[in-house]
């Protein structure tokens, strides 16, 4: 039988050695025995995980917790003390972008030499020559030195390059951070469109929400070995609800504050926040269209979110956003004022918004919602994810997620 | 299993040694040209020096040196040079996978097809002395080629792989390929070696593959078999030895640089 797992990581253990002075020569070797003198320490202790293949995990965790010591495991750039790592299929790591660009080169010359680095032949390089180029959208300096790039188009072309690799395992590393925000969304609609077809990929990031958008699951590693292991969602829930207090105490200690963690009564009680608070909300209120608060809606029916707030500074400009999530997990709709209205806007110390859903075309089951209050740089002044909890009815056994008109004609027949 | 996934990365390889040959000379207003002069050069040297200044009791010494010595320089980059490949794509090494081996193969590929051009030289200097060639002997040639190629691959990859351990091998073999050239009958005859010191001779094994290079050149003879024989063992030995302390040092490469 065929193995289903296209990863299988077996009592992994890893350590490093920390030299305080290392001496690479032989006199230092000789001479100075005792500089040789090293700390070990222990980066990942007996992990254990397996992927299937075809699914996509994202492993995230503080710095130092051993995420990327994992993915250079996966990517056999160094080797365990201990345990075993298996890989079935051929492994493409998107951890270096633009590893052996030349300056003096062209884009296209630099396409072959790059792509070489990955173990394509030359004919499997020219057969995706077209699509590399089409992807990196630098057609026009594509026969330029690449020294006369930009960093952006530098690192568009090295992206494509390596995302065209056709790779059985995909390994990622922090790097989708590359180029336009246009630019990144077609990243990202590019990985899921490679998962599709069937390849495992295995995401490290500190974005939780590019994690969200690609993986089944979510693997939290801490002090070397899995904290927590699960769907995406309530692992980042989880992940951060704890780095929160974590700063929470940290203030607590640095100001000498008193402060007490009092869980808002209108939480719901799978709510988490978290954010810096400058301002934050005081109640979240759903309520049907005869304006009257209700946690049942039926499927079509009118919805509005009422956002209330108290700010600790005067004028602030800030991004209201909301989503909608079913209970398990799935992400079905989710926006923003400067998305909707290319605007942000500017608030008193206190006061009430509301986000009005006029045609609610969901199909049956519980759903949550997420708010929040982001600047205009993102920084997240408070984001509440599952502030509350609804239901839906639709009055059809239609199935999926959304709710879509649908006519029926067959032979010219309208039924 | 290696050697398969080093034949996948063959496109590497291919993108490295281009790279080198073209990298080697970049800025030069002679450019690639230099490939052929410097060569050129070195026999010139030689000539005036060993016919006018020191005379060796050789005929035609200046030959006789020349088609040792390109073969020499060859083998002595593969270790000098040869020793830090991995160490000058550590950002490669730390960041991304491929056959480590690729970087030591590239390498020696490139020195073996410099050699092949100063070889021009050397074809070309045999023909306007009036040298002569012999054609049997000739055949000799790409076969001798190959076991200094493999003998040489073997040497690098054993001193790349632990030059990332103990960097002072480095200079130290650049001192020993000094001495080891002066140990390799290069400058003399294998039968000018005091007759007790014959057998240490022997052990080097760039002596059989510099006694052929000059039978099939100079002396325009067919080499011995014994020193066929004894040229090839030591190749393929060197290889499989190098390899094999290669492939254990390698796991430890990302970790040391």
């Amino acid at each position: 039988m065929e193995n289903p797992n296209a990863i299988e990581l077996q009592h992994i253990s890893k350590k490093f050695k920390i030299y305080s002075d290392k001496g690479w020569g032989l006199k230092e070797r000789i001479l100075f025995k005792d500089r040789n003198r090293y700390e070990e320490r222990v980066v990942l202790n007996d992990l254990s995980f397996c992927v299937k293949k075809g699914e996509s995990i994202g492993i995230i965790g503080k710095n130092g917790c051993g995420k990327s010591t994992t993915l250079k495991l996966l990517a056999k750039i160094i080797y365990p003390n201990k345990g075993t790592v298996s890989m079935h299929g051929r492994v493409s790591s998107l951890i270096e972008l633009g590893a052996g660009f030349h300056p003096d080169l062209s884009g296209k010359e630099n396409i072959y030499t790059n792509a070489s680095i990955f173990g394509l032949s030359k004919r499997e390089i020219s057969s995706r020559l077209e699509k590399i180029i089409e992807f990196s959208e630098i057609e026009e300096f594509i026969d330029n030195p690449v020294r006369t790039y930009s960093s952006g188009m530098y690192m568009r072309l090295a992206f494509s390059v390596a995302i065209n690799v056709d790779a059985d395992i995909l390994l990622i590393d922090e790097i989708l951070a590359v180029g336009d925000l246009g630019f990144q969304q077609k990243c990202m609609e590019k990985l899921k469109e490679i998962k599709s077809e069937g390849t495992t990929i295995v995401i490290v990031s500190h974005s939780l929400g590019q994690i969200e958008q690609i993986c089944d699951r979510t693997i939290w590693l801490e002090n070397g070995n899995i904290r927590e292991d699960g769907i995406c969602r309530d692992v980042h829930m989880h992940y951060q609800q704890e780095i929160e207090q974590k700063s929470f105490q940290y203030s607590e200690k640095s100001t000498n504050r008193n402060v007490q963690i009092i869980v808002p009564s209108f939480y719901d009680p799978k709510a988490v926040s978290w954010g810096n608070k400058k301002i934050y909300f005081t109640d979240v209120i759903l309520r049907n269209e005869i304006g009257k608060e209700c946690s049942t809606y039926s499927t079509g029916s009118r919805i509005e979110i009422l956002l209330k707030y108290k700010s600790l500074i005067k004028n602030l400009n800030v991004n209201f956003g909301i989503a909608i999530y079913r209970s398990d997990g799935i992400h079905c709709f989710g926006t923003h004022m400067v998305i909707e209205k290319n605007i942000t806007a500017t608030v008193s110390d206190q006061g009430i918004a509301s986000v009005i859903i006029e045609k609610l075309e969901l199909l049956s089951g519980i759903y949550y919602i997420d708010v929040g209050m982001i600047s205009e740089t993102n920084e997240v002044y408070e984001e509440i994810k599952n502030v509350k909890q609804f239901k839906l009815i639709c009055d059809k056994q239609r199935q999926g997620i959304c709710n879509l008109d649908t006519k029926w004609i067959v032979d010219g027949k309208i039924y | 299993m290696i050697i398969k996934d080093i034949y996948n990365y063959r496109e590497m390889i291919v993108s490295l040694v281009r790279k080198d040959l073209r990298g080697r000379y970049k800025g030069s207003v002679l450019g690639f040209l230099w490939t052929f002069v410097n060569p050129l050069l070195q026999l010139i040297v030689y000539s005036i020096v060993f016919s006018i200044i020191v005379k060796m009791g050789i005929d035609n010494f200046s030959m006789f040196l020349f088609v040792a010595l390109v073969p020499w320089i060859f083998f002595s980059s593969c270790i000098t040079s040869g020793s830090t490949v991995i160490l000058q794509q550590q950002d490669l090494v730390k960041k991304i996978f491929f056959p480590r081996e690729v970087l030591p193969v590239a390498y020696v590929t490139s020195s073996f097809i410099n050699m092949l051009f100063s070889f021009i030289v050397i074809f070309v200097a045999i023909i306007v002395t009036n040298h002569g060639i012999n054609p049997a002997a000739l055949l000799f040639l790409p076969l001798i080629m190959l076991i200094e190629y493999i003998l040489a691959l073997g040497f690098s990859f054993v001193a790349s792989a632990i030059t990332v351990y103990f960097r002072d091998l480095e200079h130290i073999l650049n001192n020993l390929s000094m001495a080891w050239m002066y140990l390799t009958p290069i400058l003399y005859t294998q039968e000018m070696v005091p007759e007790q010191y014959k057998p240490l001779f022997n052990l080097n094994p760039m002596t059989p593959i510099i006694i052929a290079y000059r039978d099939i050149l100079f002396y325009k003879r067919i080499p011995s078999l014994n020193t066929l024989i004894g040229a090839s063992i030591t190749g393929v030995v060197s290889l499989i030895l190098g390899f094999i302390l290669f492939n254990k040092l390698k796991k430890g490469f990302a970790e040391e640089m």
